[in-house]
């Protein structure tokens, strides 16, 4: 496996560049999306259909919205990356993980560039400095082990069964709307009645507990809660040694469905 | 590459084959749906072709194959099973040391990059580091004779280019085990000289070289031992130029081509009383064993006996050979 590590750096390198070689902004562009999206959210759910009040509402905002674009773009990468690169999957015997491995990295750094820009803002406007911030390269390596995955799960299914990626983008659209995002699932009035409803958005959605945990450490200035962080190790757990099992053993017939 | 328990650890540049059995999907829609998997597993389709029945085969390191038969015999899914690119469904399939493949020379790049970006990739993709890549960098560049574009993104290379970089990265990653696959059609004649030459030199470094071709005249310079598939099975295996007569003989080009070399054939109802009968027809070698398979630049001997029916003051035997068009004069 190590004797690959070259290899999985020349397909992060290419994949990096290889979406937008040419382009007169190139590498610049995973910000510029986010960053446009941001700007879109904030106006829709901030000012049009206000949903909550809630302080500070780009930055809340932009909390979750990184988490979840970091897991939306990774598994819709990842799932089409096998067949993508199939001409690399007939042609040599290697880890073929390190195709989808290498397209959620790339994301993985698009997050962290964006985590660059938006930890200092949060953290100097909310006041939130203080030591729960070495909890979040932790949390970072705890999602990037959940989508990871996740990614290897969708990308060794779409190369059998070409029906994943539709039915990924038809879920993963409801998926963001039930994702607290642009709200806070505690202040929400039919929620406070009804306290499953909330128990379900917090918990049963494994991207809820991370956006959360962030939005603790950064827009908070808390801690995180421990299960919280208890539910990202097991999550992040469950997902690699799920994730690494049925690829092994569906990558075998790649070569010929590709 | 690790080594299960149990399995056999083999010399670098061995090769063994036992029993390989493998079939494949031929569906026009290769890809299954997910309605398909709970609709009852496969829905009509024709049945699974064989690629491999049990092909039992052992390589020596430093042996030279080559592997000959029709299209559909089973000889590029042998080498990707031996590269390790398609698992099989039963059997063994086990190579010591490196592997290199010279299949779809070329697919695999980027058309964004440029070729030096590719030589690293595609290096990388056979396990070589980035040291290890870079040692032979130069060597790879200057084999490929693509000094001036070794900078611009390969999308600009021409189909030749293409696979001269293919070949020249292939042949530098000193493999123990080098799979080729009808590949030397790769540019114009003196690039594709250099090619068997390269080939030659790898071989008398000691690689194992297990070549595809239906270049009967490639395989006799290249290979001293030669496996004839037929229909997914192996049914010959020996020295290449028994090998190959086999081969010519299921090909049914057993006499070249020349049908018509065959005595006795006057067709019944016209009468031939009066006409000169060709009853024995034979190629000979230079020791005067009948044979029907020769190598360039070997003497050939004819033997024509004939029938007359009456004495003949003048004749002219006339020898024709066709078929030439296949092969270029060396």
């Amino acid at each position: 496996m190590t004797r690959y590590r070259y290899l999985f750096g020349q397909l992060v390198r290419r994949e990096l560049r290889r979406k937008y070689k040419g382009s007169t902004l190139g590498v610049l562009w995973y910000l510029i999306n986010p960053l446009v999206l941001l700007g879109a959210y904030t106006l829709m759910f901030g000012h049009v259909v206000k949903v909550q009040s809630i302080h500070d509402f780009p930055l809340f905002l932009m909390n979750g919205l990184v988490v979840w674009t970091f897991f939306q773009q990774s598994l819709l990468s990842a799932a089409e990356s096998l067949i993508d690169q199939g001409a690399l999957v007939r042609k040599a015997r290697f880890p073929r993980e390190a195709i989808p491995g290498a397209t959620v990295t790339v994301q993985l750094i698009t997050f962290c560039a964006l985590l660059v820009l938006l930890v200092p803002v949060t953290v100097a406007i909310r006041g939130t400095f203080g030591p729960a911030l070495l909890l979040v390269p932790v949390l970072v390596a705890l999602l990037y082990c959940f989508v990871l995955g996740c990614a290897l799960i969708v990308a060794v299914l779409h190369a059998y069964f070409r029906d994943v990626v539709p039915i990924l983008t038809a879920m993963l659209l409801p998926w963001f709307f039930l994702t607290p995002i642009f709200f806070d699932p505690r202040t929400i009035g039919f929620v406070q009645s009804n306290p499953f409803v909330g128990t379900l958005l917090e918990w049963i959605n494994p991207v809820a507990p991370f956006i959360e945990a962030l939005r603790a450490i950064l827009y908070n200035g808390q801690a995180p809660d421990w299960g919280r962080l208890v539910y990202g190790f097991a999550a992040a757990g469950l997902a690699v040694l799920l994730g690494a099992t049925i690829f092994r053993r569906m990558e075998g017939d790649l070569a010929v469905v590709v | 590459m690790s080594v299960q328990p149990g399995e056999v650890v083999l010399r670098d540049g061995e090769v063994v084959l036992r029993d390989a059995t493998r079939s494949f999907s031929v569906r026009a829609d290769q890809a299954r749906t997910l309605k398909g998997l709970f609709l009852g597993r496969r829905a009509a389709g024709p049945a699974p072709v064989p690629a491999l029945q049990g092909v039992t085969l052992h390589i020596e390191p430093g042996e030279t194959v080559g592997m000959v038969g029709r299209n559909g015999a089973g000889k590029t899914s042998t080498l990707r099973v031996l590269a390790g690119i398609v698992p099989l469904q039963s059997g063994e399939a086990v190579c010591g040391g490196r592997i290199v493949s010279l299949l779809e020379l070329g697919a695999g790049f980027s058309r964004d990059f440029s070729g030096r970006e590719n030589i690293l990739l595609q290096g990388a993709l056979y396990g070589l580091n980035k040291a290890q890549i870079e040692q032979r960098l130069e060597r790879i560049i200057t084999f490929s004779e693509l000094q001036g574009f070794i900078d611009v993104p390969v999308k600009t290379y021409s189909s030749g280019m293409f696979v001269r970089l293919g070949f020249s990265i292939a042949a530098h990653l000193d493999a123990d085990v080098l799979l080729i696959d009808e590949v030397l059609a790769v540019g114009d004649e003196a690039f594709q000289r250099k090619c068997l030459r390269r080939i030659s030199e790898q071989i008398a470094a000691g690689t194992t070289v297990v070549f595809v071709s239906h270049d009967a005249g490639a395989i006799e310079r290249v290979c001293e031992r030669v496996v004839v598939l037929d229909g997914g099975r192996i049914v010959f295996d020996g020295p290449t130029a028994e090998g190959l007569l086999h081969y010519h003989r299921l090909m049914g080009t057993e006499h070249g081509g020349g049908q018509s070399l065959r005595p006795d054939r006057d067709g019944p109802g016209e009468d031939h009383r009066n006409h000169v009968r060709v009853t024995e027809l034979e190629l000979r070698d230079a020791l005067g064993r009948s044979t029907s398979f020769f190598h360039s630049g070997v003497p050939m001997q004819v033997h024509v006996g004939l029938r007359v029916p009456e004495e003949v003051s003048q004749g002219w035997l006339t020898l024709e050979l066709l078929g030439g068009a296949r092969r270029k004069p060396r």
